[in-house]
């Protein structure tokens, strides 16, 4: 994964495919290093990171994938990468012409035909597009914010105007959107909780989370399993799949590993939670909490204030606003 | 195929040479064939963990296999179980395949071969078979490799030692309700004419008792050959209540923890298909021959062990295939009602348990069901060497009156 900070790309985690991290030394790596890629001085605007491969724009308009799937391209405003799909949004071939939303399996190198395209028609589509970057809407988000792009067939899903989507997230199975107004909207697979409407049902559309209304959110992550959203005010909440800890909430796999649970990391504040109890070495029972159905609200250590937060498909990172 | 081999670690050369000699010879066949599914990232990892295990680079070999299980098991956990395409479990089992060889590639580790044992039982559970079934016969080397401390032997205790949890509810007076008829060997015609094709349950009696299971099997017999494989245990009185909750442990554990301790929490290894992680077991038993009345062919038989102590539940449930449950340990009270009184068992609304009541049958809530009091119903207490058919559809409700053991046999 990266994140970004002041205008300069860090990067670290699972190399093993070579995706361009600083070094490129080695497997993993485990404190952040600065980015090279495409090149010294290269002004990146946009990093998408998929698990084999990484996409990298630059305001130059310059794509270019580093990992498992190389390649690079001009035109090009934004990224999206997955596994099984390369999403990228180009400007029109001629001035003035409409920009053009593409879908790339990863291994063509952007080269040759792309799997198909989609025009950007609308008034609002094209406005979004041609305004000032970096993207205030990132893909999967479409600009104009009619539309998303998914990995899976249908590629190209429409949204409700009604929505007035601001930012728009794909977890493994499930979708989270944050509005103009703050508001959080989930759909999709239920069955870990990470819809966060407090039980394990699918929603087939976009449905309020109701347990956050009144609290107006800022930014919002979808992980392979769980949901992460961060207030206007700093603070984070969690739900869903908290199987390898992703939650911050205790987890029986860590426990069982030997490592420490952040006691800071407080404990749910709201919602009803699956807690199973199980005894400890020395019999004292220790709630482990393996899926988390509402948002749970979060502490972080020394008081911090969250300013974003990023999901992998099984952890959870937050930068705060002091930098941490 | 595997020797009981008494000597410690003095065959860890003898470990490694058994294990190589089980794997494709080139580097070309080791690989697995995989479709599209799997993606470009994935193809690549696995072409360089193969080409990292041909070149003696283990512990690279082990991270990327590490890689190689971590992402093939998210597939796993997405969508349902039915949904998840064999080759990622394909994908998930040539992980194992590779973890487990290098485990083992230390001579004299000894800990390193029970780990080993348990990735190669992962990969049975979750995986998919890969080069001819190649991690049964891994599991089997590594256990016949196991330094004898740890080595699943004849259980110390005697079977005594267990201590009898007292649930509260009583042996049901079985003789007051309508009994489900019993059978002595039935010929097939009978059986179908009479059972099969009307839907009726009915006891066969003397059809099992040639099987080697109700002779040999024993929790010593169970232990001695299971005791240090990894299973599937359902923890939680039934699997309705909110603290109802699946692990795994090896067969030891589960003995140990829930049979013969008195734990609070009920243990259960329920709906296991044991017999095609532990080829041995297979041996012992057989698949009855009424089976061949059915439409699908043998090797479509599903076959789950049900291995649990005193107090197992099973909830009133239905089933969508035909059942023959075969009782080899100890006895069980099961109560059947027709799948023509589903309304009056209340099932669940969720999708998840539809095929499931809402009723407790031996503790009813009659002010929310109140149509459960008046559905007739048959009932019986299976004892060892008796089979159970149950028809498909049919609702049944099982409890365990003792330590038991049973084999069901899902058909059509």
């Amino acid at each position: 994964m990266a994140e970004e900070r002041r205008g300069s790309w860090f990067g670290f985690g699972f190399c093993g495919f070579g995706q361009a991290l600083g070094s490129g030394r080695g497997r993993q790596v485990h404190s952040p290093e600065p980015l090279e890629t495409p090149g010294p001085g290269a002004d990146v605007c946009r990093v998408s990171a998929s698990w084999s491969y990484t996409a990298i724009v630059t305001r130059g308009g310059q794509v270019q994938l580093s990992g498992a799937a190389g390649g690079a391209a001009g035109g090009c405003r934004d990224a999206w990468a997955s596994e099984a799909l390369l999403v990228v949004l180009r400007a029109g071939p001629a001035v003035g012409s409409r920009p053009e939303l593409q879908a790339w399996a990863p291994g063509s190198a952007l080269r040759g035909e792309p799997l198909w395209t989609h025009t950007l028609v609308s008034e609002a589509e094209r406005e979004d597009a041609a305004g000032g970057e970096p993207q205030a809407r990132a893909l999967p988000l479409l600009p104009g914010a009619r539309a998303y792009v998914s990995p899976r067939p249908p590629f190209y899903r429409p949204l409700a105007p009604e929505l007035r989507a601001r930012r728009l997230e794909l977890g493994g199975e499930h979708a989270l959107l944050l509005d103009e107004a703050g508001q959080v909207f989930s759909w999709g697979q239920g069955r870990h909780g990470q819809l966060g409407h407090g039980t394990l049902e699918a929603a087939p559309e976009p449905r309020l989370l109701e347990a956050l209304q009144g609290l107006p959110m800022a930014e919002v992550a979808a992980g392979g399993w769980h949901s992460v959203c961060v207030s206007e005010t700093g603070d984070i909440y969690v739900w869903g799949w908290n199987e390898s800890g992703q939650l911050a909430l205790p987890t029986r796999s860590l426990a069982e590993d030997g490592k420490t649970i952040s006691r800071e990391a407080g404990w749910p504040s709201e919602g009803d939670s699956d807690v199973r109890t199980v005894g400890s070495e020395d019999g004292a029972p220790a709630p482990f909490i393996a899926i988390q159905p509402f948002p749970a609200l979060l502490d972080l250590p020394w008081g911090a204030e969250a300013a974003q937060a990023s999901c992998g498909s099984r952890h959870t990172a937050v930068v705060t606003k002091t930098c941490t | 195929m595997a020797e009981d081999n008494r000597e410690p670690l003095a065959g860890a050369g003898a470990l490694r040479e058994a294990l190589w000699a089980l794997l494709p010879p080139t580097k070309e066949e080791l690989v697995p064939e995989l479709g599209e599914k799997v993606e470009l990232g994935m193809a690549r990892l696995l072409q360089e963990a193969t080409e990292l295990f041909c070149g003696g680079r283990r512990s690279e070999c082990l991270q990327a296999s590490e890689a190689i299980l971590d992402y093939s098991w998210e597939k796993l956990n997405t969508g349902p179980w039915r949904d998840v395409h064999k080759d990622w479990r394909r994908v998930y089992a040539f992980g194992c395949l590779l973890k487990a060889v290098c485990l083992c590639d230390e001579p004299g580790n000894a800990p390193a071969v029970a780990e080993a044992l348990k990735v190669c039982d992962m990969g049975l559970l979750m995986g998919a078979a890969i080069h001819g079934d190649i991690l049964i016969k891994v599991a089997a080397i590594l256990q016949a490799h196991l330094p004898s401390g740890k080595r699943p032997g004849p259980a110390r205790q005697q079977p005594g030692t267990k201590k009898a949890r007292n649930d509260g509810v009583p042996v049901p007076d079985v003789a007051s309700e309508r009994p489900v008829p019993r059978l002595r060997c039935p010929s097939l015609q009978h059986f179908r004419k009479q059972f099969l094709a009307p839907g009726r349950p009915v006891i066969l009696e003397g059809v099992v008792d040639q099987w080697p299971c109700m002779t040999k099997w024993s929790l010593e017999y169970i232990q001695e050959v299971a005791g240090c494989r990894t299973v599937p245990v359902e923890v939680g009185s039934r699997y309705t209540d909110e603290e109802w909750s699946q692990t795994l442990m090896t067969v030891n554990e589960f003995i140990s923890k829930y049979i013969r301790d008195e734990s609070r929490d009920v243990g259960y290894l329920a709906q296991h298909q044991l017999f095609d992680q532990i080829p041995e077991l297979k041996r012992d038993i057989s698949i009855p021959d009424y089976c061949c009345l059915g439409d699908g062919e043998e090797d479509e038989i599903t076959i789950n062990a049900w291995f649990g102590p005193r107090g197992t539940v099973s909830p009133l449930h239905q089933d969508p295939q035909q059942n023959f449950l075969v009782q080899v340990i100890g006895r069980k009270y099961i109560r059947l009602y027709s799948p023509q009184e589903s309304e009056a068992l209340y099932p669940h609304e969720t999708h998840l348990l539809h095929n499931t009541s809402q009723v407790d049958v031996e503790n009813p809530d009659l002010e929310r069901f109140p149509r459960f009091a008046e559905a007739p119903f048959l009932s019986c207490v299976l004892s060892p060497g008796e089979v159970l058919f149950i028809p498909v559809q049919y609702w049944h409700y099982v409890r365990a009156l003792d330590l038991s053991f049973s084999v069901s046999f899902w058909w059509s």
